[in-house]
């Protein structure tokens, strides 16, 4: 952590993503998985609710509706994770110290081999898709690929939060 | 591929009533990673250990190593080790 380079920017997002308010929400690796599971569950839920409106052939206004409503305990869900891996991702390089720029790392080396995978598994679907029904493959190539992006967009973020540690116990007479 | 270092971090820190805050302010790092490094859970960079040690004014052998230490009342009483 260079804090000499840091902009009042860095200062802002450090302190904001180091505020202890949070913390009964992600004191445990449980209730860390617990919310990195909300978090997906609302994602998944998200991505489907997009993929039937762009399906539908009328516009399904209760569709729109219900996207913006999961949205808000989505965005919860997000500054949780966040908070229960200290900006790990949020925050500039510049903001970490050196165990926290070698846990992004391993961070993104995870995600990145976990979204090798999936984006073999939707070209396959995708591939058997389109040798079953002609037009299948155009129908569903495009939600496929926004879901597709919205997890490479996430993973990193639900990675990070299952690999935070708990926080270390202080000793209460230091602490202050 | 990882060798453990064990080090004296913590009891150094509550002897000179150093906080996890105060210390890792003062060494340019995030207050989990002095928690980490005394739970033995992250080892160090050189730089970190020798900033630490700095900042306790102390050789950077008396706080971190390669072996275990020996209990301080050993040390101090001069017990054999077994």
């Amino acid at each position: 952590m260079t804090t000499t380079r840091m902009t009042g920017y860095d200062r802002s997002m450090l302190k904001l993503m180091n505020d202890p308010a949070g913390r009964p929400l992600y004191a445990t690796a449980a209730r860390r998985r617990v919310v990195v599971a909300v978090h997906v569950a609302l994602t998944v839920a998200m991505e489907a609710l997009v993929a039937y409106i762009y399906l539908a052939n009328a516009e399904p206004l209760w569709a729109i509706i219900a996207t913006a409503v999961l949205l808000l305990p989505w965005m919860v869900a997000t500054g949780v994770i966040n908070g229960a891996t200290r900006g790990l991702l949020e925050l500039r390089e510049r903001a970490l110290d050196e165990r926290q720029s070698a846990e992004r790392r391993r961070v993104l080396a995870v995600s990145h081999r976990a979204m090798t995978l999936l984006l073999a598994s939707a070209v396959a679907g995708l591939l058997i898709v389109g040798g079953i029904g002609g037009d299948a493959l155009r129908a569903y190539v495009a939600p496929v690929l926004i879901a597709v992006l919205v997890t490479h967009w996430l993973m990193p973020l639900w990675v990070a939060g299952r690999m935070a540690q708990d926080e270390p116990v202080e000793d209460e007479a230091l602490a202050g | 591929m990882s060798e453990q270092v064990h080090n004296r971090l913590a009891m150094v820190r509550a002897e000179r009533k150093v906080s996890r805050q105060s210390l890792a302010e003062a060494v340019g790092a995030h207050y989990q990673t002095i928690g980490y490094i005394e739970r033995g859970q992250y080892n160090p960079s050189l730089d970190l250990a020798l900033k630490i040690a700095k900042h306790f004014e102390l050789p950077v052998e008396a706080l971190f190593s390669l072996e275990p230490f020996r209990p301080l009342t050993d040390e101090v009483y001069g017990r054999k080790q077994p």
